[in-house]
């Protein structure tokens, strides 16, 4: 059994981590605020890792695991593809793939009053933001951005929607833009909604469009960026021919 | 001490090939397969998902386990390996961070050729894992078995179960931790985590002596497997969808 050397707290940034790895010592880093993401928890003294993945830190002083997953933990400020459960009188329930069904209170559209309250069935597809997230409550979703305006959020009308993992969506929605978008953007038209919870909504005139972009999304997760731009290359051409 | 003949030709210590590779099953949200030879798992884990069942606590997390068998109906054994399991993944998990929810765990036996227990808990604690359920540690399973004249082998094959065995126990062990703390200081009443033991199942008559000689082989044995789950952990984890073996 062979135990890390010890030196500093930047031994292990950037490198896989496995749970129960203990990541930071805090007894060393006085008079310091460290902020945790996801993934750490601190044990008295020591931070130690819960999910697997790769620790990462950003200056100052923020530290958290990145990992890829099916399923959603839902945090304050993300933007999310939602689908109607159920409507009762105060909100409407969404599942956003978390661990519990998140509230859309009927009144949290621009211009919403009592009454125009929209009618959503069972199956809606909505791109809402995450207004509230604390562990343990179903969290609370809005289709207005913080200053009140709609932003996009709504109903998505048309298009097909798949899944992915959340490592991937978050790979869609880096800047600068994702090669596999890219590349596809330069040669074909089509609309496109990115949720951080693991889904993709894609809308374009032809079928075979949707499906060409679905299926190169859905291909590129474990590809480098040269390796996407060759693989969208490669479908483009077999539909040309 | 006798030397004894494997039928493999394995030393008493020595474990069989070890393979595990996860995120096979395209729809559930976290699985893994580990195979120790010819004894191979497959589990899966969904969730977490909302409710919990009807006698458990609503303040912490619920997990469900289910085994399946290769063949045969679903009798009192199953029902015993999921009891077990399941009170060894809640004493991995971190119970309360998602109150109210269900996790479940099914364990589906492909292939039955000796310590099938532990390559059940080895496949259920990388399942965890690869779904991304919130855990303290890692586990780490191994079966020790008594023959006749008091000797100890590891990770027995079902000819060898059948054959030779006084008694044997199932052990799970927490993974070694790579930490940044200086040695000595993570002890947890004068032991370093390592050290502690998680579940012990035993079968047969065994004396004291033979039981504390099985814990301390398997005890060593803990380290291989646990740097052999964080080897194939690191493999996997740039690349999803690849597999470890």
């Amino acid at each position: 059994m062979e135990d890390k050397p010890s030196s500093s707290p930047m031994s292990f940034v950037d490198q896989i981590v496995v749970p129960g790895d203990v990541v930071l010592d805090l007894s060393t880093m006085t008079n310091q605020t460290i902020k945790l993401g996801g993934g750490l928890r601190q044990d008295s003294d020591a931070i130690s890792v819960m999910k697997a993945g790769k620790l990462r830190f950003s200056k100052p002083n923020k530290y958290w695991v990145e990992s890829s997953q099916k399923r959603y933990v839902p945090c304050v400020g993300d933007s999310v593809l939602g689908i109607v459960v159920d409507s009762k009188a105060e909100n409407f329930l969404v599942d956003i793939k978390g661990p519990a069904l998140a509230f859309l209170p009927v009144l949290a559209f621009e211009g919403g009053t009592r009454r125009n309250i929209p009618k959503f069935e069972g199956g809606t597809l909505l791109y809402v933001r995450v207004v509230k997230a604390n562990p343990g409550m179903n969290p609370e979703l809005s289709c207005t951005d913080a200053s009140g305006k709609a932003a996009e959020f709504g109903v998505l009308k048309d298009g097909y929607m798949f899944e992915c993992s959340t490592g991937l969506s978050r790979m869609l929605l880096s800047s600068p833009t994702c090669p596999v978008l890219e590349a596809l953007g330069n040669k074909l038209s089509f609309e496109i909604a990115v949720g951080l919870n693991g889904r993709v909504w894609v809308n374009a005139t032809s079928p075979s469009t949707v499906i060409i972009v679905a299926n190169a999304i859905m291909n590129s997760e474990t590809l480098s960026g040269l390796q996407q731009k060759i693989m969208v290359d490669r479908l483009l051409q077999k539909i040309q021919t | 001490m006798m030397e004894i003949d494997r039928a493999d030709g394995r030393t008493p210590n020595q474990l069989r090939p070890l393979a595990c590779s996860r995120n096979i099953l395209h729809r559930a949200h976290g699985s893994a397969s580990w195979s120790q030879g010819d004894t191979k798992v497959l589990a899966a884990v969904y969730g977490p998902k909302a409710g919990t069942k009807k006698n458990e606590n609503p303040e912490k997390a619920c997990i469900e386990v289910i085994w399946k068998p290769k063949t045969g109906q679903i009798g009192k054994l199953e029902k015993e390996y999921e009891m077990i399991l399941k009170r060894t993944l809640q004493s991995i998990c971190i119970l309360t961070i998602n109150p109210n929810t269900t996790t479940s765990v099914i364990v589906q036996v492909v292939h039955d050729d000796g310590a099938l227990l532990t390559c059940a808990i080895n496949a259920a604690c990388a399942a965890l894992v690869d779904a991304g359920i919130p855990i303290k540690h890692l586990a780490v399973a191994i079966c020790c078995c008594l023959a006749e004249d008091g000797y100890v082998i590891l990770d027995p094959t079902k000819l060898e179960e059948q054959q030779k065995m006084k008694g044997f126990a199932f052990l799970v062990f927490p993974n070694s931790i790579h930490s940044v703390l200086p040695e000595g200081s993570l002890l947890v009443e004068g032991e370093p985590v390592e050290h502690g033991i998680i579940t012990s199942v035993t079968h047969g008559l065994m004396s004291v002596e033979e039981y504390l000689k099985c814990l301390e082989r398997g005890h060593a044995a803990s380290a291989k497997l646990s740097d052999f789950l964080r080897r194939s952990l690191k493999l996997q984890l740039p690349s999803d969808s690849s597999k470890a073996k």
